[in-house]
């Protein structure tokens, strides 16, 4: 279950993720994003609503935020080497902001069941151009050995 | 003033419900994101690939929805309007890959339901769980999603 692009043998623990940079937000992508996911909450289309919600404008999906992290997690590693994600959205994203995911490894230890032979597990952060965290996380990626 | 939330809720589980798998919306998913790998795109690159097809991307479970069981329910059972609530947290474990073509079953209940005090006051925190399993009945993935509601 995975397509390696690296194999366990070239990470350690302390092994910093190549930084993904993301194209600003625009609201179209919020709108895609919409109808891709299924998401219709206004709060991310209608800047009348978000408003009247008390929070000033729209905002992105904290699920479009998360894809990015995933993404960065297979760009480094390969499609198919997720076995665990999980992330907090720390702060909104907005209209007009870049968001860059970085990431290291925290540990590499074997796999338990045949999986990997290797699971190496994540630290993630995506921050906005401010440097403001908006989201922090872990992952744990499945990768294969070089051998 | 704090609105109050229906907290009985807590244990409460939807009706399980099938989602079969669209090719194009796994396409579509991933270019909303901007990921453009061939793996999750190109179905002949992906064919000559791992799995003989594309797959999803990891986030793609998060489509997994049925009016029986999605967020509007949720508010209406809690009593929360849609401008209250934002995403807190959400977690994915993945034990299979996500096909184009497959239906998969989705159970979904609600965790658990605490409150505390936040930044810009009192919020209240939902948990959702949701176990994704396939024709085999081995479990794909299980997401864990945290609703924040500002009360």
């Amino acid at each position: 279950m995975q397509y390696a692009k690296v194999y366990a043998e070239d990470v350690q623990v302390g092994s910093e993720m190549p930084p993904l940079v993301k194209p600003p937000i625009q609201q179209i992508q919020l709108t895609r994003y919409a109808g891709a996911s299924g998401d219709f909450n206004p709060i991310h289309q209608d800047a009348a609503f978000a408003k009247a919600a008390g929070m000033g404008d729209v905002f992105a999906h904290g699920m479009l935020s998360m894809g990015f992290v995933a993404q960065s997690v297979t760009d480094w590693f390969g499609v198919g080497t997720v076995r665990k994600l999980a992330v907090r959205f720390a702060a909104l994203v907005r209209l007009g902001d870049v968001v860059t995911c970085r990431g290291k490894v925290a540990a590499k230890r074997p796999a338990k069941d045949g999986d990997g032979p290797y699971v190496v597990d994540l630290e993630l952060w995506a921050e906005n151009q401010k440097g403001e965290k908006v989201i922090t996380g872990k992952a744990t990626a499945a990768l294969i050995s070089r051998g | 003033m704090a609105i109050q939330i229906n907290t009985s809720v807590k244990g409460k589980e939807y009706p399980p419900y099938r989602v079969r798998v669209e090719r194009g919306k796994i396409k579509e998913f991933a270019r909303a994101i901007g990921d453009l790998s061939p793996l999750y795109l190109d179905d002949e690159v992906a064919a000559a690939g791992p799995w003989g097809d594309i797959i999803a991307p990891p986030t793609f479970p998060i489509t997994f929805r049925d009016e029986g069981a999605d967020t509007g329910v949720l508010l209406r059972d809690l009593g929360v309007d849609l401008g209250r609530i934002l995403h807190g947290e959400q977690e994915f474990e993945h034990f299979k890959p996500v096909r184009p073509g497959q239906t998969y079953l989705c159970r979904n209940r609600v965790t658990d339901i605490y409150e505390k005090a936040g930044k810009s006051g009192p919020m209240a925190f939902v948990v959702r769980e949701t176990t994704v399993t396939d024709a085999d009945n081995d479990i794909v993935a299980v997401m864990r999603g945290t609703t924040v509601v500002r009360l």
